[in-house]
């Protein structure tokens, strides 16, 4: 056998959509013993790497590093990342079909479901079940199915959105008795409610054009940590990583959505911990069917060839919600007319 | 299926969806509230007095009144939990949590002829109008 010495090859590397993705290749292939240096690149998706492998093709030696590889797998061709317009062709009719069904959704009228003068738990709950299914969804469940989408890029499927739910319905139950003991809700002015919902529609709208996988530059609107800091805390990221979703997960509780705003009066005039952290709870626990099925849709794609579709036609509606929001957000500051109307 | 044909079908079942859609909003349009001419509004006195009811949206959708006059706008909510109970009206800069069941009580100083008055749920989906003449 030849004595090749040491070589270098470029493989495109696939699957390779963020920082922590760059960090975790060059990990992984440095593990093989043949293996001298791994260089990734984000930009080009490919990873140079310097080895002594004899012989052997190239495709031979992707395969068997490939096998090292927990998140990705590595191919020869070494191809501009091409744009799978394909998929588009599944996205597009789909997310059009969804966005049509939440429109006749809420032309039904769905929250006449509710009624009573008093709010006991189950109308609490029955509130929840409602509020998912209207406008709510647009901006919750919008932003669950966005965040959900991006983690199962990321190959995280299950934790991140189990732990969204966690951390919503536990932050309600606190975060609800809180203000029922307190008296007073944090409420937001009109131009604080404006911003925020601004501001949840814009990040809405970036992770939404990143799941498209259009761009080359959307890549970098995932919000992640900057590799110095990454490099020195590889373990750290994995617990950021737990921690960010139970975070974003409670933070929905202050989020712009009607519903949860009349509970939450609801809460603060009960003047009780008990009272007020149930009635947040109930609600919250109304939320969660609707909520959990947006966000575990990414678990039911499980072969390769079809989750580009899916991150597709999640990344379409995602936009069209966004921009939902946006529209309803300028309404309700004044300035344009509400475009919609139920 | 080849993937064209898989999109195709797609295509035809998305506009299959959009129409029953599109027939379903336009049969249902005919139903709104919005042409009880002067129905919910009453003079008391100086005033008028508009009466809006809060609960699914709010009812009517569009209101007739008078420009110039002194307004009382009357929000009755009967077991609201829903957005409607998050009123804002941007004009007035008024912004309150209704309670679930009265009515709730809004001053309006005398508007301009040609002008309108919007009243929305805090996350826009919901709304109102109402136009002085």
């Amino acid at each position: 056998m030849t004595a090749a010495g040491i070589q270098t090859y470029t493989f495109h590397v696939n699957g390779m959509h963020c920082k922590a993705c760059v960090l975790l290749s060059e990990n992984e292939l440095a593990e093989h013993a043949k293996v001298v240096s791994a260089k990734s690149s984000l930009r080009t998706r490919s990873v140079e790497i310097r080895g002594d492998f004899g012989d052997r093709p190239p495709e031979d030696i992707a395969e068997e590093l490939s096998a090292f590889l927990s998140e990705h797998s590595l191919s020869t061709a070494v191809h501009k990342r091409q744009v799978d317009w394909d998929e588009f062709g599944v996205a597009v009719p789909i997310a059009i079909s969804c966005a049509a069904l939440f429109v006749l959704l809420q032309e039904m009228g769905i929250v006449n479901l509710v009624s009573g003068d008093t709010v006991t738990y189950s109308t609490a709950f029955l509130v929840g079940v409602v509020a998912s299914l209207s406008t709510c969804m647009a901006i919750v469940g919008g932003l669950v199915l966005s965040i959900s989408a991006t983690f199962a890029r990321l190959g995280d499927r299950t934790k991140p959105a189990v732990l969204f739910h966690l951390g919503r319905i536990a932050s309600f139950l606190v975060l609800g008795g809180v203000i029922g003991l307190v008296g007073s809700a944090f409420r937001l002015n009109s131009t604080g409610t404006f911003f925020l919902s601004l501001g949840v529609a814009l990040f809405m709208l970036a992770l939404g054009i990143n799941l498209l996988d259009v761009f080359r530059w959307s890549s970098f609107l995932q919000p992640s940590m900057p590799r110095f800091v990454s490099k020195r805390a590889l373990g750290a990221t994995n617990l950021t990583h737990a921690f960010t979703p139970a975070l974003v997960g409670g933070a929905t509780f202050f989020l712009p959505c009607g519903f949860t705003q009349a509970m939450q009066f609801y809460a603060v005039s009960t003047g009780s911990l008990v009272a007020g952290a149930l009635t947040m709870f109930f609600f919250a626990l109304g939320t969660l069917p609707a909520l959990a099925l947006l966000s575990f849709t990414s678990l039911a794609v499980r072969t390769r060839t079809k989750q580009g579709a899916f991150f597709k036609t999640a990344g379409l509606l995602v936009i069209l919600f966004a921009v939902f929001n946006v529209a309803n957000s300028l309404a309700a500051i004044g300035v344009i007319e509400p475009v919609f109307n139920w | 299926m080849s993937s064209r044909a898989t999109s195709a079908l797609l295509f035809v079942i998305a506009a299959v969806i959009v129409s029953v859609v599109g027939v379903i909003l336009l049969a249902r349009g005919g139903t709104k509230p919005g042409d009880t001419a002067r129905a919910n509004v009453s003079n008391v006195g100086e005033s008028q007095v508009i009466e809006i009811s809060a609960k699914g949206g709010y009812s009517p959708r569009e209101t007739a009144a008078k420009a110039g006059t002194p307004t009382i706008l009357k929000i009755k909510t009967s077991g609201t939990f829903d957005c409607s109970s998050a009123l804002t009206i941007p004009k007035l800069g008024y912004q309150t949590n209704l309670p679930p069941s009265g009515e709730t009580v809004v001053d309006v100083p005398p508007q301009k002829a040609g002008s309108t008055l919007t009243g929305l749920c805090s996350m826009g989906m919901y709304s109102f109008t109402i136009r002085f003449e």
